[in-house]
């Protein structure tokens, strides 16, 4: 959901690439917007955002020529985060599993060396 | 009990009145006695054991509530002992698992690797390959790392808390210590001791921090091996590489140290902004480089927790860094529960705007440290109370800031974070709640703009 925020404001940003001086103007000042370029304050957030979704529009239109010659495009080769997280998951409830199995030997150890 | 009572105030007053010659027997200037006093406190916390050493690394975070000359000397304080030896150490993993270590591992080295206040750690080779957690699977006779809490580490240490709470009571009643709450101090030690002792939750943190930075194969941490681990042994894989105090061999080994240094602080920027969960006790001991040009994190016995919300606030902060805007530092700090009085906020508001604009070091680059230190301190001297995790994540960010420097002394770590900041800032826009929230003040700015 969060990435889309960032892909329909790129997806905006270059449906009116040649209409919006002003939006041009705060991505070049946010580009240059360094240590010592940036004038501070909340306009200054705004100019590195602007630069920042303006380096995503050009991520889009790669992706964009990318599907139109057939490729697979990066932001699909991705594995799904969900999938991930559950095998993750699985892993971790595993790991738990022979823990407690190597503690229950132990206590089955302790239990025959006290008999 | 009162043995080690009169031990604690014993060796406290020895290193104090050994300190009155370097203070001046109290003619020297201010500075001067508290530096000699406060090495003296360091001296005395290091001979008084685990308890104490961990407690002034407390302490090493709070420049809000201690003076910088204590803070200083607390970050200095050795977590090294000399090694127990290897009997006693056998002791523990015989009591854990019913077996001798050679019976657990395919060999165990008797000469321990490292040694530290609370665990010390010993070679060994695994006995049978392992699928840990995540990642591929460790072959018979990979390198182990096994870390074993000290016998008797964990009793005395409640011990000397259980002792030191009672002393921080009857502190808490003086007038003098009110700007500070001893005893709520002393909890928040407690809690993380507690955690630092059971070493299955290092375990769990390393193989989330292994599963969290899949995706980066510059970035690794010990994988565990669960059927030879309890609370009070964890064995792990062993890590090899160069620390930050051997740098030079490193580079003559190929290591690029400057994309290391940008690689590293840009993965404990994603662990505070993107998880919300990081290493909270990162130090040159804590880290390595390896020959493969990978940074290795060990050691999570300390680690901060962010609930989604403060992550978001704590964000917000540093882009008012990033982008030097002292009235969103001011706002998003509050939400983060630093409460500033209303009398005080033009003062804080003013030295905090020095702050932002004075802290880049002579070469341009920013200085994360002198910004972080200096808030906390602000905060200090104008009576507001910090939150617990606040300063510690000050200090970890500073601390990453010092470990970055070491690799390459002009990264500017405000300008890594920029990326992180505005980002995730970008990405919450659009958060449903947030939209609801914002969008009719959005509109009706819009509005204004438009009939204007």
């Amino acid at each position: 959901m969060t990435d889309d925020v960032m892909r329909f404001f790129a997806a905006w940003m270059l449906t009116h690439e040649v209409a919006d001086e002003g939006l041009k103007a705060a991505v070049l000042r946010g580009d240059e917007g360094g240590a010592d370029g940036m004038s501070g304050g909340p306009d200054a957030f705004v100019d590195g955002l602007a630069a920042m979704v303006a380096e995503e529009k050009e991520n889009l239109k790669r992706d964009l020529e990318a599907r139109a010659r057939g490729e697979k495009v990066s932001i699909e080769a991705e594995p799904d985060p969900a999938f991930e997280e559950l095998r993750f998951e699985v892993g971790e409830l595993r790991g738990r599993l022979d823990n407690i199995e190597s503690l229950l030997e132990t206590l089955v150890r302790r239990a025959d060396a006290g008999k | 009990m009162a043995s080690r009572r009169l031990t604690i105030a014993g060796t406290v007053l020895r290193r104090l009145i050994a300190a009155l010659p370097a203070a001046g027997f109290g003619l020297a200037s201010a500075h001067r006695r508290r530096a000699a006093f406060a090495r003296a406190w360091r001296l005395a916390f290091e001979d008084l054991g685990p308890a104490f050493i961990k407690l002034g690394q407390l302490i090493s975070v709070r420049p809000d509530e201690f003076s910088d000359e204590l803070v200083a000397e607390m970050q200095s304080m050795q977590d090294a002992v000399p090694p127990l030896p290897a009997e006693a150490i056998r002791a523990v993993i015989r009591a854990e698992f019913a077996r001798e270590p050679e019976e657990l591992w395919a060999t165990f080295d008797d000469v321990p690797v490292a040694s530290a206040s609370i665990a010390q750690v010993h070679r060994a080779t695994l006995a049978r390959a392992y699928t840990p957690v995540w990642g591929t699977e460790l072959p018979t006779g990979t390198a182990l790392a096994i870390k074993v809490v000290r016998p008797g580490a964990a009793e005395s240490i409640r011990a000397d808390v259980a002792i030191a709470r009672s002393l921080a009571e009857r502190v808490a009643r003086m007038r003098f210590a009110r700007r500070f709450d001893p005893v709520a101090l002393l909890d928040e030690f407690a809690s993380t001791v507690d955690r630092e002792l059971d070493l299955r939750q290092e375990g769990r943190f390393a193989d989330r921090f292994t599963f969290d930075f899949r995706d980066d194969p510059k970035v690794v941490a010990p994988r565990i091996v669960w059927p030879t681990s309890t609370a009070r042994v964890l064995t792990m894989e062993f890590m090899t590489g160069w620390r930050l105090n051997q740098l030079e061999e490193a580079r003559a080994g190929g290591v690029d140290c400057y994309a290391l240094a940008v690689h590293g602080a840009t993965a404990f920027m994603r662990q505070v902004f993107v998880y919300g969960r990081y290493h909270a006790d990162l130090h040159p001991a804590n880290l390595f480089v390896t020959p493969d040009n990978t940074i290795a994190y060990l050691d999570f016995g300390i680690v901060g927790f962010l609930t989604s919300e403060e992550r978001m606030n704590i964000t917000q902060v540093m882009a008012a860094l990033v982008y030097r805007d002292p009235e969103r530092a001011l706002t998003y700090s509050a939400n983060l529960g630093v409460h500033v009085p209303a009398d005080r906020v033009a003062t804080v508001r003013e030295g905090l705007g020095e702050l932002l604009g004075g802290t880049f070091r002579p070469d341009g680059t920013r200085d994360f440290a002198h910004f972080g230190l200096g808030f906390l301190k602000l905060l200090g001297e104008n009576n507001v109370q910090i939150p617990s995790g606040y300063g510690l994540l000050i200090k970890s960010l500073a601390t990453v800031e010092g470990v970055a420097r070491a690799l390459y002394p002009e990264i500017d770590i405000v300008e890594t974070a920029k990326p992180f900041t505005t980002r995730i800032l970008g990405q919450a826009m659009g958060d449903p709640a947030r939209l609801h929230e914002r969008i009719p003040a959005a509109i009706r700015a819009a509005m204004r703009e438009l009939v204007a």
